[in-house]
């Protein structure tokens, strides 16, 4: 079985590697300048050597899901194809470059004349990073006629409903609230209470990482962190890294011995009050519905008869999607707004980051596999049109 | 005949003095706070300051392959598919007509009543600041509130 070479242009990180390989490589899909080292820049996962890492300046391909800083992404692409990460001979390997929904055909022509003029492609499938989603679900569970793909990711959220393995466009939406602003309103908060955090987006997303959690009753849980410590079990200690001695914070709670050497913050209601946001959005003003809410809206725009199994068929990807909690709070609210005649099953999968990769790891072995692609040839001699009549029609 | 010595309520006294901003001025600020949320970076290029001599670092890095055909640079690519949000959006009508485009792809405004949490302490509040509109939840608040943020503060 030839391989296929999967990547999932993930505005946070590219999900990379081979479809023979077991798990992808994850490369940060940015560039970064260190205050320490004013003679490189770290390109991708180069950060690994920054001895430094605090005051990390970001130079991001992609802003809202959309590559807009072309030359950053080129160079972010030619790191990720040379020998120092994860090569390809694109002249044998077919290439599955995942997107988000509803990219800009401006955008896809790009990325298209890239990887065809200059990686040489010679076979390219465009797909959506959701559509994968579903693949691999649809794969595991062949009995499933409908899919509810909820996809948390940096720059948005989307919840798509996919009938009989198609996508409905009407029933796709998103919220714009992901893992950035996330992380942003982390640092804006912390920031006011407790520390200038505002130019450390590498640690603070880490502290975003090792601290939130979703809420399972946010009255409950605001009560709690009102207490003091032994009553308090939501408050910890963060300890920040100093990039001599640590190079990595850590959370301690309060019943260790006390640090004392070490900068820290102390997460209190923080822990709960930003994960919070990707169920109620206008928390901070943006004027949109919470996932579960809109779940159940785009349960309602489907057809009636395809509602109870896409209840019974939710599965969650992307990697804001990864905080304790998350699926019993996107439960618990499913089940409060969905009609009761209607059974709801959630799927986390063990990985949900890498899942749609392995949904493209999957598809490249699919029979039909080369009736997808567009190749070298037939972009030579069609032009952009044909990646629109061949990729818009499937899903 | 009115007492010009009479006695005045400090209360009022204090109230006119204090600006308040009316509502187009509180979306702005709202709208400033929503958008800083999607900022790459809050602070300046470290490299910004570097002069470029002899010693200065080469940030376009040649990472190109040398076998082959000649590539091109990263610098071509940035200025090629380089398109304003307005030219993007009126291509796509053009490419897929009558079809759901990103825009129409967002989720509707919220249903719930919004939710208030002080702006201070972060725990759900019920008072409002008369200047600006901000939310707090004890004298406290309002205090550093007023000390730190209100009308100073902007993004």
């Amino acid at each position: 079985m030839p391989s296929a070479y999967v990547l999932d242009n993930g505005a946070y990180s590219i999900k990379v590697e081979h479809s023979n390989a077991a798990q992808p490589k994850l490369v940060p899909n940015c560039i970064m300048k260190a205050k320490s080292e004013k003679k490189r820049l770290f390109i991708g996962d180069q950060i690994d050597d920054c001895r430094d890492a605090s005051g990390l300046f970001y130079l991001l391909p992609m802003n809202k899901g959309l590559i807009v800083n072309w030359d950053l992404q080129k160079s972010v692409w030619d790191y990720i194809l040379s020998k120092d990460c994860c090569p390809a001979n694109f002249a044998e390997t077919p290439c599955i470059y995942m997107e988000p929904y509803f990219n800009y055909a401006s955008v896809q022509e790009g990325v298209a004349e890239i990887f065809f003029e200059e990686y040489e492609c010679q076979s390219f499938l465009r797909i959506p990073t959701g559509d994968l989603a579903e693949y691999h679900y649809r794969k595991q569970n062949p009995a499933a006629p409908c899919c509810l793909v909820i996809d948390a990711g940096y720059s948005f959220s989307h919840v798509a409903a996919y009938i009989n393995g198609k996508r409905d466009p009407k029933a796709t939406k998103r919220i714009d609230v992901g893992g950035k602003v996330l992380t942003n309103h982390l640092k804006e908060i912390i920031s006011y209470r407790q520390l200038n955090v505002m130019e450390e987006t590498y640690v603070m997303n880490q502290v975003k990482e090792d601290c939130c959690f979703v809420s399972l009753d946010l009255k409950a849980d605001f009560a709690k962190s009102k207490l003091k410590y032994p009553e308090n079990d939501i408050v910890r200690e963060y300890i920040l890294p100093d990039f001599t001695t640590l190079r990595r914070g850590y959370v301690h709670t309060l019943d260790q011995p006390p640090v004392v050497d070490q900068q820290k913050l102390r997460m209190n209601n923080e822990r709960f009050s930003v994960p919070e946001l990707l169920f109620h959005p206008s928390d901070v003003g943006i004027q949109q519905i919470g996932l579960a809410e809109l779940v159940h809206h785009c349960v309602e725009l489907c057809p009636e008869e395809a509602r109870s199994h896409l209840y019974e068929n939710i599965i969650i990807t992307g990697g804001t999607s990864q905080f304790p909690g998350f699926v019993d709070r996107l439960y618990k609210d499913v089940r409060a707004l969905a009609s009761d005649e209607y059974n709801i099953n959630i799927t986390l999968p063990p990985d949900p980051t890498t899942y749609s990769w392995q949904g493209g790891k999957l598809i490249s072995q699919d029979p039909e596999f080369y009736s997808f692609v567009v190749t070298k040839e037939e972009y030579y001699e069609e032009g952009p049109i044909i990646l629109l009549e061949r990729f818009d029609g499937v899903s | 005949m009115a007492n010009k010595g009479g006695r005045e309520s400090g209360r009022l006294k204090v109230q006119e003095k204090r600006r308040i901003l009316d509502d187009a001025t509180r979306q702005r600020r709202a709208n400033q706070a929503v958008e800083a949320l999607y900022n790459d970076n809050f602070h300046d290029d470290p490299h910004g300051d570097l002069v470029a001599n002899k010693k200065a670092p080469k940030f376009h890095d040649t990472l190109y392959t040398k076998k082959g055909k000649k590539s091109k640079g990263a610098d071509y690519y940035k200025f090629k598919y380089r398109k304003t949000y307005g030219q993007m959006i009126e291509y796509e009508e053009i490419v897929r007509p009558n079809q759901t485009h990103y825009p129409d792809a967002a989720a509707p405004a919220p249903t719930l009543p919004k939710r208030y949490f002080c702006c201070a302490c972060g725990f759900p509040c019920s008072y409002t600041c008369i200047t600006c509109g901000a939310k707090f939840c004890s004298v406290s608040c309002q205090k550093l509130h007023m000390d730190t943020r209100c009308l100073k503060w902007t993004a």
